[in-house]
């Protein structure tokens, strides 16, 4: 109670107005480019992937999402200033963009899990800016310098901008990178070091390969490559965090205005209707392609690591398979299942390990 | 009457029926695409939250009444009004100004549980945790499900309590709990 007391008063003081939060973009204006087709999906981007008995079953490896912003926001630093470093099988990944948070020098959690396989830490950027070959200097956290950071804390509702850069300050030369400096990324050719890094986790599924584009990534973005001439189409950032959501009212960001809605809900929300939709960090956004305001929240997604072969997360001990699908998927002594993001996963119940993925809504 | 004036005066009512179109469509949440719709189907987590007043109109203040609109799935936990009534004056107020829409949104996606979750499933849980429960949320942190007598009791990180007073409210795109407080992330 006592820190929602704070919390009128804190937030009251803290609020910076949304509208100074909108910059760059005119909505609708890239939109389109480039909706993938469902009908010319090639397969996953990579190898990796595993058929369940049942139509349109996939597997899936994890991304390290969830315990990177639950260890980011104990700690007294930003959250954004944290990054993980997953050491997964695939692990040739280059950077395009290069961070440059100076905080917290050599600082480096271990993440302790109590599951097998859970390989993921928390790096401060200098540990690895040795190995850093990104090709411009810019860092994601500050062009989305319109998005921020809320806390609740014992001190109320607080608000902190991700790497100090609040809304309205992003074109004001305080380092926060201009949006036209994002878009030069546009259109140039993708690293020949990233064209093997394939997206890992659900982002796999949720992004693939088809007969135009390639889908790969680096630590901040995924990026959409035109498989003739291998040119970036489109990036987008694809780190969820925790609490963190564009406000209904702000303008989606222009650098980022492709469609980019996961495979598994294209079919719900498509563009060219009343509506464009993007995903964004855990989220596929309502924008209304006149004015690209984003006007609702279409639906929600957690993004949390759920692959073959790596460990149910511990929250999930609870059965939540959607009605619809209970009298084929329900737990026994040698199967659970378990709904996440538009899919239906089983589970070892002794080893704890997800054993396969089904496609639940496509 | 001039043809000038004719002419303004029916633009003027052309844009003025526009006008009241688009504000139509802007007011009802439902998914536009058949696939969605179909989805959601007809009596959803929305459709269900007419009693709760006060987390329907945070939710619509949010844009997450779209959400609660389309195919989900999603478990709700929805305080009832009296819950709201428990935060401390001027709490709501602020979490519902225009600008704090990215904090209640926070906040209302911490009672969003992704999947179908009926009380009988927590309560599997919670026996078969030794008597705690996490679950998840699509706000990225967790809660704690626990029992005291019959009640499921689901706690918040900083050990705020909230009890189910009616649960499995099943619709068509997920079920809805009620709870007697506000939950809060930290």
């Amino acid at each position: 109670m006592t820190k929602w007391m704070l919390a009128a008063g804190a937030a009251a003081l803290a609020i910076v107005s949304p509208a100074l939060a909108e910059k760059g973009g005119h909505g609708g204006g890239k939109g389109h480019g480039g909706g993938q087709s469902a009908k010319a999906e090639r397969g996953g981007g990579g190898g990796g992937q595993k058929v369940e008995p049942r139509g349109g079953e996939r597997a899936m490896r994890a991304p390290q999402r969830t315990e990177r912003q639950r260890l980011a926001q104990r700690d007294d630093r930003p959250a954004k200033a944290q990054r993980v470093e997953r050491r997964d099988n695939d692990n040739r990944r280059t950077r395009l963009a290069r961070a440059e948070n100076d905080r917290g020098k050599d600082r480096r959690v271990e993440i302790r899990t109590d599951r097998p396989n859970r390989d993921i830490r928390i790096l401060n950027r200098d540990d690895r800016r040795d190995r850093d070959v990104r090709l411009v200097s810019w860092d994601r956290d500050r062009i989305d310098g319109v998005r921020f950071v809320p806390r609740w804390n014992d001190k109320g509702l607080v608000r902190g901008f991700a790497d100090g850069c609040p809304p309205g300050l992003a074109k004001k030369g305080n380092g926060c990178m201009p949006p036209g400096q994002a878009k030069k990324l546009v259109g140039t050719a993708l690293p020949t070091a990233l064209m093997g890094s394939m997206l890992n986790g659900p982002y796999r599924n949720w992004y693939r390969d088809n007969d135009d584009y390639l889908y790969r990534w680096d630590d901040d973005y995924i990026y959409r490559v035109r498989r003739d001439g291998g040119l970036i189409d489109a990036f987008f950032p694809y780190q969820n965090q925790d609490y963190y959501y564009y406000p209904v009212g702000m303008q989606y960001p222009d650098y980022y205005n492709y469609y980019n809605v996961p495979y598994q809900y294209q079919s719900y929300y498509p563009d060219g209707g009343d509506y464009l939709y993007r995903y964004g960090d855990g989220a596929i956004y309502q924008v209304n392609p006149s004015t690209g305001l984003i006007s609702g929240i279409a639906a929600l997604l957690t993004g949390d690591p759920f692959a073959v072969g790596q460990p149910l997360p511990s929250a999930y001990s609870v059965y939540n398979v959607p009605f619809g699908y209970r009298d084929r998927y329900y737990d026994t002594a040698d199967n659970w299942y378990r709904y996440n993001d538009g899919y239906i996963y089983q589970v070892d119940p002794t080893t704890q390990l997800i054993t396969a993925v089904i496609n639940a809504l496509v | 009457m001039p043809l000038n004036k004719l002419t303004t005066s029916i633009v003027l009512a052309a844009i003025l029926a526009l006008g009241a179109c688009n504000d139509k469509a802007a007011d009802n949440p439902a998914p536009k695409s058949e696939a969605a719709k179909d989805a959601a189907g007809d009596a959803t987590i929305a459709s269900g939250l007419a009693d709760a007043t006060k987390f329907a109109a945070a939710a619509k203040q949010a844009g997450l009444d779209a959400t609660l609109a389309g195919p989900g799935p999603y478990t709700v936990l929805v305080p009832i009004d009296a819950g709201f009534d428990k935060l401390p004056a001027g709490a709501l107020d602020t979490l519902m100004k225009e600008d704090a829409r990215a904090e209640l949104t926070g906040v209302l996606t911490y009672h969003i549980l992704p999947g179908a979750i009926l009380a009988t499933d927590i309560d599997k849980a919670i026996q078969a945790g030794g008597g705690k429960a996490l679950l998840p949320t699509m706000a990225g942190g967790t809660l704690t499900a626990s029992k005291e007598g019959n009640a499921i009791i689901i706690s918040d990180s900083a050990g705020t309590k909230a009890r189910v007073v009616s649960g499995d409210e099943k619709k068509s795109n997920g079920v809805i709990h009620r709870v007697d407080a506000v939950l809060m992330p930290s």
